[in-house]
């Protein structure tokens, strides 16, 4: 029997699992989605509406220095809860969440299969869970930049801008409430785009399908309440579903006068499904040739 | 010498399909080879041994620790897959290193790690050149780093030398021993024969997922006495060679290779073959220039095993 020589020592310490053994895949999601093409100047386009309302902060406290451009309504300038609602719910920041989730979502999964990755990630110490945290928080980190991030800015903004506290007194559960939305949109749109993600090897489908879920099911609601006249059939819009919690998170009217907690329950037997799939979808490569 | 892996039961099958059927081994230190043909289970099994799949029955244990869902214990195995798992857009650097985070190690150390694999693997000149400008050879390669960066006790090669020309290939066959000869246990799935050959003679047979064969080549193809053991005799005088060998029970036939100028003797007992072969060559000052065993090779012992 020949003799073996052990050339190297081991560690041998206890093996633990990192703190965030997550974060090594989130870490590259997003250096990969800075590095597609118009990312980055699209991505500064999808600032604009923040930009855009917290202009409209700063002058809601300086009425009388533009009130020769106001020319009498200035209701819209009113920070108030419904401000913050209507930023949070307009089509055009949920729209551009949407071409978000395109350029960093479709991927994430995706790519993983195509290139057949899943087999180096599961081969190390990185359990199912943490694979599919890693690739959810690349979502929440980009989400949370056009939704959290500017939530909190107005909100502190409209406190320096005022110089009191009185904005805080009188609306103490909004914070909580932008906090609430956010995590809520983030983490819908996080399993929808994973769910999606986990379906196709080439991200272009992908893309599409994300983009194509989000329109039709927009455009079903409006062929159904065409036909039928009956709002129950908004339940089959994620838009309408989203807005209807929204609003009741800002304690504003719901857009369409159904029951709120049933868009609430759509969007959470959303993310189980997604849940559900994702489990079954994501595992080490099986190859029988 | 304690078993790094134990396999018990092992069993796995993907609805109808039968992946693996009731293994039960136990791999040593040093080099094993995985033979089989496409299909035979080699990929399913190197998967279960890593923990990336789970069995349906029976259990692994890889140093006395089962491995499924032991996730520590997974920096203990380097795993090169079979087929090419790259992000095409990224440099070999930035591939390795991205795996290496993997492991949780500070990044000096990281940094550290990949430098030495790329400089194992000879890519360091190449590392920050896209994985997608990489020929079939550097990619492989690039896979086997991935696989040794983590200084891993364990190693799992699925068909590493695929796509390799001949200087890659001795240079994968070359770092392995090395590896080896450091007390690593390294097991090398391959179905082409004297690919595992060069490496090891140490083997498992995979065929229909079940084990056909475990242990030293040679010894295996003692086992056989189903089949019997062909010398070919290259001498002065076969002839008279085969004469005498007609005589002892254990020679079942003699043919002739006129064109070589061989004899070729099938016996079932390569033991008293060869005791007996030196006292007919010096009894009958016959002049012998070569004997060689043709079918004492993998390939041999392979198509016996499954029947061809």
């Amino acid at each position: 029997m020949t003799i073996k020589e052990k050339g190297y020592t081991h560690w041998d310490g206890e093996l633990q699992d990192g703190r965030f053994p997550w974060w090594p895949i989130t870490r590259i999601g997003i250096k990969l989605t800075f590095k597609r093409k118009f990312f980055k100047f699209f991505f500064a386009l999808t600032l604009i509406p923040a930009l855009v309302w917290l202009v409209g902060i700063y002058v809601s406290e300086r009425l009388e220095d533009f009130k020769f451009m106001m020319e009498g309504e200035t209701d819209f300038l009113n920070v108030n809860p419904a401000y913050f609602k209507t930023y949070f719910t307009n089509d055009f920041l949920l729209f551009m969440v949407i071409m978000i989730l395109v350029f960093c979502g479709a991927g994430l999964i995706a790519d993983d299969l195509r290139h057949n990755a899943l087999q180096l990630y599961f081969a190390r110490p990185l359990k199912k869970r943490d694979y599919l945290t890693g690739k959810a928080a690349v979502i929440f980190f980009f989400l949370f930049i056009v939704t959290l991030v500017p939530g909190i800015v107005f909100f502190l903004f409209k406190l320096i801008f005022a110089g009191n506290f009185q904005f805080f007194t009188s609306y103490p559960w909004l914070i909580l409430s932008v906090i609430a939305y956010s995590i809520l949109i983030t983490t819908f749109f996080a399993f929808y785009a994973l769910l999606l993600s986990s379906i196709g090897k080439n991200r272009r489908y992908v893309a599409i399908l994300i983009f194509g879920v989000y329109i039709f099911s927009d455009i079903f609601y409006a062929i159904f309440y065409g036909i039928f006249r009956s709002h129950y059939f908004s339940l089959l819009s994620i838009k309408s579903n989203l807005q209807q919690v929204g609003a009741v998170l800002f304690n504003q009217r719901t857009p369409v006068d159904i029951p709120w907690f049933y868009s609430l329950m759509v969007i959470v037997a959303i993310c189980l499904f997604s849940g559900f799939m994702l489990k079954r979808k994501v595992r080490g490569v099986e190859i029988i040739k | 010498m304690t078993a790094v892996i134990q396999t018990q039961n092992l069993s796995k099958w993907y609805g109808n399909v039968l992946g693996l059927s009731d293994v039960t081994l136990e791999i040593e230190p040093g080099i094993t080879g995985i033979l089989g043909p496409n299909g035979a289970g080699k990929s399913t099994f190197l998967k279960l041994i890593t923990g990336q799949i789970k069995s349906n029955i029976g259990s692994v244990a890889i140093i006395g620790q089962p491995i499924w869902n032991n996730f520590p214990q997974f920096s203990n195995i380097g795993f090169c897959p079979e087929q090419d798992s790259f992000y095409e857009e990224m440099t070999g650097w930035q591939f390795l290193t991205s795996l290496l985070r993997l492991y949780h190690l500070p990044t000096a150390e990281i940094t550290e790690k990949a430098d030495k694999a790329l400089d194992i693997v000879e890519l360091t000149e190449d590392k920050h050149r896209s994985v997608r400008s990489y020929s079939r050879g550097m990619r492989q390669r690039l896979k086997v780093a991935q696989s040794i960066a983590h200084d891993p006790e364990i190693i799992i090669l699925d068909e590493p030398l695929n796509g390799l020309d001949p200087l890659g290939r001795r240079k994968i066959i070359r770092l392995i021993k090395e590896y080896k000869g450091e007390g690593r246990t390294i097991v090398v799935s391959s179905h082409v024969l004297p690919e595992i050959e060069a490496m090891t003679n140490q083997i498992i047979l995979i065929h229909q997922g079940k084990i056909f064969a475990q242990g030293d080549i040679h010894y295996i193809r003692d086992l056989i006495e189903t089949h019997p053991h062909i010398i070919s005799i290259k001498c002065s005088d076969p002839r008279q060679l085969a004469q005498k060998f007609i005589q002892n029970d254990f020679v079942l036939k003699v043919n002739f290779d006129l064109k070589k100028g061989t004899l070729l003797v099938e016996t079932t007992n390569r033991d008293k073959f060869f005791g007996l072969l030196p006292s007919l060559f010096v009894e009958n000052q016959i002049e012998v220039e070569e004997i060689t065993s043709p079918d004492d090779n993998l390939q041999a012992v392979f198509d016996y095993l499954i029947g061809k």
